[in-house]
Formats: C-alpha cells, structure tokens, sequence
C-alpha cells in the first residue's frame, strides 16, 4: 500500500507514491477507493465490475486528478467503488482503460471532487514516483 | 509573508499593497480584527489572495472577509470583481458547491409551545429530509423535469407544487438565475445529482430548529417579522453532486483553455479560468447559474419536506414562511461605479455573502452554537462590491475533531444544553463539533464594526438535523 492519509483542516490529503506512473495511478485510486468505503479490501476484493474510461489531460498531475474525479464521479453515479485500473494505453498526456471494482450499500465519506491543490507528480532520484492529491469533502 | 507585510488601514482593514508581488493587478484587502490575523497567518489563505489579485480584469481589490481561510484557488471567504469585457471568470472563485447556501424559516410559534414537541419533531423532519453521504431523495427526476429545474430553479419547483409563490419574494435573484442553461451541463453531472433533489447530504450542511434568542435591532426585526423566543428553522445546503460536478468538469475545460487558448498565466491550477467574454467563460457561466437553479430548487423542496414534517406535529404549516434564502458560493453579475463610470463585474463570492443595503444577511454558527441574521449595509456596496462573510471556517481537522471528541459524547454535551440531535453518524457529529470551528460571534462582531453588515438577531439551536 503505497498511499497515507495526512493531516488536513477541513478536507482529506493524501500521500501516494509508486515505482512507476502506472501503479502511482493505481495506488491513488486504491487510496480514494479506501476513503470512499472504509470496509474496502484493497487487493483483495473480487472486481464483479468493470467501467471503461479514456481521459486526456494537458500534463501527467492534471492527468492523475482527471482521473480520479471521472472515477469519482462513476463512483458516485453507479454506487460502486473501484480497486484496480487496467490501462490499454498510458502515457503522461492520455490514458485509457477499465475500471474494476464493487458495488457498495453506502458511502464513508462525501468527496464533491479530487483537487488540482498540491498536486504535483515528481520522480524521485530512486525512480519512483509521487504526489499529494488533496481531496474536497 | 508577514504580518509586516501588511498595511494597517484602520483596525478592521488590512492592506496588502499591490507592489507586494510584480504581478499583482490591485491590493488586497482584508477584514479582521488584529487577533484574528494571526490565526489567519497559520494558513497560505493570504497567499491565495495575492494570487487573485494578479488575475486579468480584476477590479479595486482582492478582498477577504474574517472568517477567510485556505481554499482551492481562491481563499473562502474571498470576494473578487471582473470587468465582464475584459476580465476572466473562475469556478475557483466560487467554489465545488455550486450555490451552497442558507435559508431562514420563521413559524408564529415560541419555545415554551414547542419543547413538548421538539423531539418529536425533530425526528419528523430527520424522516422527511433524505441526510448522509451519498444518499438519493424522494424525488427522482426524469431528464426533461431535470432540465426543468436546470432552467427554472426555485419557482420551477412552485410549478411541480412544492411551494407557495411567497417563497419567491424572499430569495435571493427570486430562486433563480435566467442565464442558466441546462445544455451545458454535462450528463455526468445531470447523473450524479438526478436523484438528489431534497437531500441534505453530510458533512456541515444541516436543518436546525432555532430559537430568536436576542434581538439586537427591534425595528428591524419587526419588519422581518422576528421577535424574541421565536421558533424558526434554518436549512444549510446546496448543489450536491450535480454543483461538484459543473466545476469538476469546467475546471478541466479550463485547465486546458487557458494554458493553450488564452495564455493565462495561473500560479495555482485551482484558479483556472478565462475570460468571461469567451465561449469557455460564457458556457461556464451558464452552468454555473444552472447548478445554482438546482440548489435553489434544493431548499425549496426541503421547505416542502419541513412543512410535511410541521404538519404532521401540529396539523398544518402555513405559518412557516420564508425570511430569506442566500447563497454563499457564486458569481453574480452586478453594477458598481468604477473611477466615475458604470462598470458591468462579475462578482465572484466564495464562502462570502451578498449584503445589499436591508438585505437580510444569513449566517449560521456551527453545530450547537450561535447562528445570526444580519442586514446589509450601504458601506458594504462602497467597500465589498456588496459582501460580507458566510460563518465560521474550521480549526481543526476532521480527524483530529474524531479522535479528541466522541460523537456520543458530543450528543450528551448538546442534549444537556437542551438541543435535541438526530445525525445519521456519530463520527460525522463529532467532525462538526463546536470546538473544531473559528468563534462566529467574532467574525458576525468585525463585519458589523467594519460597517459591511448589521446584526438584527442571534438564534440559538433547539434541534440539529443532519446526515
């Protein structure tokens, strides 16, 4: 698990970090997926659906957050939460692939949208990948 | 930035001059009392105010009012006007929650009438008013009511019976805007909120039944009909996920319009914007004003579910008429006089509220304390481009406010004062704990002192209801 709930005033700011910009994608939307539903097993859950998506965004930060908001916003629409991303095709400007994840009786926490506040993704010297992504609940 | 930083204009008006920072258009300015300045110095707020005020088009200054702390984009608590030719329109300035707002209830009942009833009552009203995260209403809207009440707002929600035509003169713009368009809203938006209409949602938005507790202008408060010991209720709520979703979708469009189109140089992404006078702009605009028709529409169908729920208790409602309605998250397009010529501005308000000279102003406490109606002053249009703050802004986090409090706890604390509480969770009660909020009679105290609004009542809580 490569995603940590810090201290926010008002809302929730996440910490996700990952060894590639695939699995920092992947390990924002199992951080979203654990605040929008506590009793969510990240990695553990049988994904019984599946929602196509395809976003183009003018950098990789703006990328992250576009899609975490359209998942939000599936989310929210179909009453399901999502656990894992698939992506056909990946690069820093455009993704485009499949949302698995779970239909859920109710939702933990109310989030009206992923922010553009803080977020900004930069490679670490060891490679890796990372960005806080502040949530507006 | 420091305090030093800081131009003191007399002690309620703070000035951050506009050779701050080299790409400041105007100054800021600040309402707040010395004390209250150095809470707000905990936060980039202020920062966030020096970026407004190097936005294209801007007018005089980047205001704040006190209750201002850290948002995205724009500080809450911000107010800022465009020239509608040549400035940009920003869904930052006016928030996720599209029209999030406050309307006051008042009944011909006092207290001593209805304690017999409060827990009764507040049950009613807990059953009738869909709470909590994510939860639908009722009322489920085909695509064509949808855009209805896209277009219509509030008198649209009269017409499908839900109101009285009185509830209109009391509303802020009538309950609706005409430049709403409903085919800029995207279906994912009419999606997330088709069946939200009537639903209070969670977090800080609340129905509180209230008692007048203190007049503090009785010619006043005889016009709008308060006295003390009145029963009134007030609803806190806006767009839902229908609101979240127009700027989700308009930010994005902007992101990418500015940064290519238009050239506009943002220092935070969250300030996205374009000029007002562009098809961006003006399509944002017409969203926006749709998003504000549905959280109008929204207060106006939870009236309908108190009435059902007075009714129920004591036979009929016809006594519950409107005070007001305001809304705290837009942008309006206004007159003022700028350097001696008539200027058309987009005002943008975030967390911030118009206070039009007599206008009853509305500004809820947090849970279980203090909530105030004031009445906009002349200084205000002078000033605030017409403004003046919205409540309290958090201290503390939700997290913190969960581990330090217990929810069940906090119910006794509040039942013991006599408020009768019924919250779809007690976590969610504890995160909206008195304690994790700014002192509202401090913020409600700058703006009457500073001559931007003026108080005419306090209400204190008799029963809370909320997701």
């Amino acid at each position: 698990m490569s995603y940590k709930i810090l201290p926010h005033t008002a809302d929730l700011r996440m910490f996700v970090a990952g060894d590639s910009l695939e699995i920092l994608f992947s390990e924002a939307l199992a951080g979203m997926a654990s605040i929008l539903n506590k009793k969510i097993k990240i990695g553990a859950e049988k994904e019984t659906v599946k929602r196509e998506i395809e976003i183009d965004s003018p950098d990789q930060t703006a990328l992250l957050i576009d899609f975490l908001n359209k998942a939000l916003s599936l989310s929210q629409i179909n009453r399901e939460v999502y656990t894992r991303a698939v992506f056909k095709k990946f690069s820093p400007t455009f993704l485009s692939g499949t949302l698995e994840g779970v239909p859920i009786g109710k939702f933990d926490e109310d989030i009206k949208a992923a922010t553009y506040h803080e977020a900004d993704i930069q490679q670490d010297k060891d490679g890796s990948w990372k960005t806080i992504v502040i949530f507006d609940i | 930035m420091e305090k030093r930083d800081l131009i003191k204009i007399n002690d309620l008006v703070w000035e951050i001059a506009k050779d701050f920072r080299p790409d400041m258009r105007v100054p800021c300015r600040i309402y707040s009392s010395e004390i209250m300045l150095d809470e707000i110095f905990k936060d980039r707020s202020l920062d966030q105010l020096v970026n407004v005020a190097a936005l294209p088009g801007i007018q005089k200054y980047a205001l704040a009012m006190p209750d201002m702390h850290e948002g995205y984009g724009f500080p809450i608590g911000g107010v800022a006007a465009f020239d509608a030719k040549e400035g940009i329109i920003s869904p930052g300035g006016i928030g996720y929650d599209i029209n999030c707002g406050v309307r006051l209830i008042k009944s011909d009942k006092v207290v001593g009438e209805i304690k017999p009833f409060l827990e009764k009552l507040g049950r009613e009203i807990y059953k009738e008013v869909p709470s909590g995260v994510g939860k639908g209403g009722r009322l489920k809207l085909g695509i064509n009511d949808l855009n209805a009440v896209l277009q219509g707002g509030a008198p649209k929600m009269l017409e499908f019976g839900y109101g009285a035509a009185a509830d209109l003169e009391n509303t802020e713009s009538r309950g609706f805007l005409s430049a709403a368009d409903a085919s800029m809203v995207s279906k994912t938006a009419k999606d997330r909120g088709s069946d939200q209409l009537g639903t209070m949602g969670a977090g800080n938005h609340f129905v509180e039944v209230e008692a007048v507790d203190e007049i503090f202008d009785g010619a006043a408060a005889e016009k709008l009909g308060l006295f003390k010991d009145q029963v009134v209720i007030s609803i806190h709520m806006g767009s839902r996920g229908l609101g979240h979703q127009v700027a989700t979708d308009h930010i994005k469009i902007m992101l990418g319009a500015a940064l290519k189109k238009y050239k506009i140089d943002l220092p935070d992404r969250e300030l996205a914007c374009v000029p007002f006078n562009s098809e961006e702009g003006r399509n944002y605009f017409a969203a926006m004003c749709a998003a504000a028709n549905f959280a109008w529409a929204n207060r106006q169908f939870i009236t309908y579910e108190i009435r059902k729920a007075w009714s129920k208790i004591f036979g009929n409602s016809d006594e519950l008429k409107i005070i007001y309605d305001v809304a705290h998250n837009i942008a309006k397009i206004e007159e003022y006089d700028i350097g001696g010529k008539k200027k058309q501005l987009i005002v943008h308000r975030k967390g911030a509220t118009r206070s039009f000279l007599d206008q009853p102003v509305l500004i809820p406490g947090s849970m279980g304390t203090a909530s105030y109606v004031l009445l906009g002053q002349e200084k205000a249009l002078e000033e605030t481009f017409g403004s003046t703050c919205h409540g309290a802004g958090r201290t503390m986090s939700r997290a913190k406010a969960k581990k330090q409090i217990r929810g069940s706890e906090l119910k006794k604390r509040l039942n013991e004062k006599g408020i009768v509480v019924n919250s779809g969770s007690l976590a969610g009660l504890a995160e909206e704990a008195p304690e994790a909020y700014k002192d509202v009679d401090s913020v409600v105290n700058i703006v009457e002192r500073a001559g931007i609004a003026k108080r005419v009542a306090k209400l204190r809580p008799l029963a809370v209801i909320k997701g």
